[in-house]
């Protein structure tokens, strides 16, 4: 039995904070009910990548993996003819999850100060870039801009080089799936309290904040006047030898940070020469500029002759964190993924069979499912609207 | 004490942690920033690195306080048997117990899920490992960029064409922590409807994979390998970060046509929207280079923040790329509540990172990160009923002291 099976959710995102939100609540089970617009659907399916043939609105990989175990509803809730209907879905759900930028709630008739009048059970959560109040200048926003507003973009990549532009981050849509988690957290959290009080609430996310407060052990000292803040591309950077090397079947990444690491690295390599001009302990006391350079460029020149699997096992044996920089296709093929059961297969109707990533966490009792493929647009409208008078 | 009756979604719910360093500790502070009461367990005999790291006093080391506010600290030595006779009582009146010590470490203690299901069978058992707890791999183990490597994110970041350069090295431990921190309510809130507990088996290597899902989603559909593209989108154009004056730099995405044209008026060159070479998206990803030449003079030489409110101004979505110095003094970060105040327990004010989220009934957040042991008395008086006598006892010997 699924933890969120007795919930129903109305999910009125329309982009990938909101959209991952709901996936994180109907992959335990919640029923989740999508509104999209009528034959134009949520602006996720006309995003990439696209695969199979037909229905150009279902081919979306990127809206397959988003809404997987939810239901889909024709219904455009900003519609003033389907307030009605929109009324009495409101009456039947749990949560309410939007992405939309702040003030249009309140035009859709769910307004965060005051909806609890009408649904004081109801759970109302908004995931916005800055919460419900930004300022004049920052009223617009993609996930780019978010990053680089909450301090990780600066400081993109480690060690970066100055005069080059700082990265945004690995992949799309990671300050979307960030901001999700805290909002799905903060859902079912309240939801507990709900068991006890009867009462539902407003929930505001701010992506920017959730991104910064991932960087709270750095950022806390800051703000505490512990640590220096500077205009520094390196401000939140450690230092050391630690990185990314070319191996001969691609990278690996090396930490080394303890006197244990170096001694890992001694025994793998066969006591070298190189490494005897180094004091003892050097990466705790001696860290010097130049050193880390000399052994770095010992490391690179002894990678580039290994293979990151091979290597990544035999160090992990001697306590050296050495580890190879996956692609998604070594994690299909990983041993503990499939152990795991982290990709699971689904049919879907446009797409075909294929595997998906589930969830990072396994609980006992209620294990997270994929038991149903993204829906077509509008495909349980008759079915979960009958009897609204739609 | 008052910090018991703060409110939110998680008041009265205990939460006991035995973690170190950051994933482990982040779950405790999401938990006690939604109201639960966290009760660090902690021995001087085997410290958080975080409380001696770098400073002479434990109960004040910067990297610890940032990551603990609003938490408890009961001080108990776990290599003695009495020790953890002590803490299985306390797990007994615990709701949910978070773990991320080394592989093995709590089934060597004697404090695994079947051992803990014992004294406390609804328990909900949270259980953090690089890799999760088995597997042919969970005997490994790593630090946070570790993770971002194994877990398929650090090879996403880089430059067009060139080696990965991965994430920032601090990413990686908090969301490891969000995702802990998600899977204990939703196993909370089971447990209260059901009165079932259960064991939740995390995994940080997934939970970096979890992140990148669609790009992985894509590599299953259409088995591509992505790579790090520099700052470019598949969706957008121009989309990108550009250098500002001082070594300041801006981030500018426009999502369509409509959005370029206005790029195009707020460059003075309003023609430009009607240039064949960058008229729609498939133009203008082709010409991405002469796109991207052609802003980066343009923003060379402006300030960032001037320069991302008129953008604004024109419905344009743009914002300063923030330093550290940028972060700590953003008005709108401290007018939100998000860096807030509270006290330790000597009346001292301390500035901290606060929550994400601000809800209708939210829980007060006042207290700084706890001294070692601060809460002895509460945890072995109030919590566990133990006299003073036997208290004293204990702490001569240096049980709980």
């Amino acid at each position: 039995m699924s933890a969120l099976r007795p919930y129903r959710v109305l999910e009125l995102s329309e982009s990938v904070a909101g959209e991952y939100c709901g996936k994180l609540l109907a992959d335990f089970g919640a029923e989740v009910i999508k509104l999209e617009k009528p034959g134009e659907g949520s602006p996720t399916r006309r995003l990439g990548p696209f695969a199979g043939t037909g229905e150009a609105l279902e081919r979306s990989g990127l809206f397959a993996y988003l809404n997987t175990n939810k239901r889909s509803v024709s219904l455009d809730p900003a519609d003033p003819a389907a307030a009605e209907t929109l009324r009495r879905l409101l009456e039947r759900v749990d949560v309410v999850i939007d992405d939309h930028a702040p003030g249009w709630l309140k035009g859709i008739g769910l307004d965060p100060q005051a909806f609890s009048a009408a649904w004081p059970r109801l759970l109302l959560c908004s995931i916005t870039p800055y919460g419900q109040t930004p300022p004049e200048d920052r009223r617009h926003a993609q996930d780019l801009n978010v990053f680089h507003a909450s301090g990780w973009g600066y400081h993109t990549p480690t060690g970066a080089d100055e005069s080059r532009p700082p990265l945004n981050g690995a992949g799309r849509f990671l300050p979307s799936y960030e901001a999700a988690l805290d909002s799905a957290m903060c859902i079912v959290a309240a939801l507990y309290e709900r068991e006890g009080s009867g009462q539902g609430q407003f929930i505001e996310v701010s992506a920017q904040q959730v991104l910064a407060s991932r960087v709270d052990y750095v950022l806390g000292q800051m703000v505490a006047g512990d640590m220096d803040v500077s205009t520094r591309r390196n401000a939140l950077d450690l230092f050391g030898p630690a990185g990314i090397f070319r191996c001969r079947d691609g990278y690996a990444y090396i930490w080394m940070s303890a006197p244990s690491h170096w001694d890992g690295l001694r025994q793998l390599l066969g006591d070298p020469e190189w490494m005897k001009a180094f004091p003892e302990r050097w990466l705790e006391r001696e860290c010097t500029p130049p050193r880390v350079a000399e052994c770095r460029r010992h490391i690179a020149a002894w990678l580039a002759t290994q293979d990151k699997e091979p290597v990544a096992a035999e160090a992990q044996k001697l306590g050296l964190t050495l580890v190879p920089v996956n692609s998604a296709e070594d994690l299909k093929g990983s041993p503990q993924y499939r152990h795991r059961g982290y990709f699971a297969e689904l049919e879907h109707p446009v797409l075909g069979r294929s595997l998906y990533p589930t969830v990072p966490y396994k609980l006992s009792e209620t294990p997270a499912r994929l038991e149903s493929p993204a829906p077509l647009l509008g495909q349980d409208t008759d079915r979960l609207l009958a009897g609204e008078g739609a | 004490m008052t910090q018991r009756k703060r409110g939110g979604p998680l008041q009265g719910v205990r939460v006991v942690e035995l973690t170190k360093v950051w994933a482990g500790p982040y779950v405790g502070k999401l938990l006690s920033f939604l109201g639960a009461e966290v009760i660090r367990v902690e021995s001087l005999e085997s410290l958080d690195v975080t409380r001696t790291f770098g400073v002479a006093d434990i109960n004040k080391a910067p990297g610890f306080q940032a990551v603990n506010p609003q938490k408890l600290s009961v001080q108990i030595d776990m290599k003695q048997p009495q020790g953890i006779a002590l803490l299985k009582d306390l797990l007994a009146r615990a709701d949910i117990v978070v773990e991320n010590l080394r592989p093995g470490a709590v089934r060597r203690l004697g404090l695994g899920y079947e051992a803990v299901r014992q004294v406390k069978p609804d328990i909900v058992y949270v259980s953090m490992g690089m890799w999760g707890s088995e597997g042919p791999l969970a005997y490994q183990t790593g630090y946070a960029p570790c993770f971002a490597a194994l877990g398929g994110v650090s090879l996403l970041v880089g430059y067009e064409g060139e080696a990965p350069a991965g994430m920032n090295v601090r990413y990686a431990d908090s969301t490891f922590g969000a995702a802990a921190a998600y899977a204990a309510t939703v196993a909370l809130l089971h447990r209260r409807r059901t009165g079932v507990g259960q064991f939740v088996d995390v995994s940080a290597v997934e939970c970096m994979t979890s992140m990148i899902g669609d790009t992985v989603m894509e590599s299953l559909l259409k088995g591509t390998v992505p790579l790090g593209r520099g700052n470019r989108h598949p969706d957008m154009a121009p989309h990108g970060v550009y250098p500002c004056r001082e070594g300041e730099w801006i981030s500018i995405a426009a999502a369509g046509d409509a959005d370029w044209a206005r790029l195009c008026e707020a460059m003075g060159q309003p023609g430009l929207a009607q240039d064949t070479r960058f008229r729609d998206l498939a133009a203008r990803k082709a010409a991405e280079d002469e796109l991207d030449r052609r802003l980066a003079a343009w923003t060379a030489g402006r300030d960032a923040a001037g320069l991302a409110a008129e953008l604004q101004g024109r419905g344009l979505a743009a914002a300063r790329s923030q330093s550290s110095v940028d972060l700590v003094a953003d008005p709108h970060l401290w007018g939100n509540g998000f860096f807030r105040e509270v006290h330790t327990s000597e009346g001292e004010a301390r500035s901290i990172v606060g929550p994400s989220w601000k809800m209708t009934r939210e829980a007060a957040i006042g207290a700084a990160a706890p001294r070692l042991g601060e809460h002895n008395a509460y945890v072995l008086g109030e919590i566990l009923g133990l006299s003073p006598e036997r208290q004293r006892e204990l702490a001569e010997a240096g049980v709980a002291r």
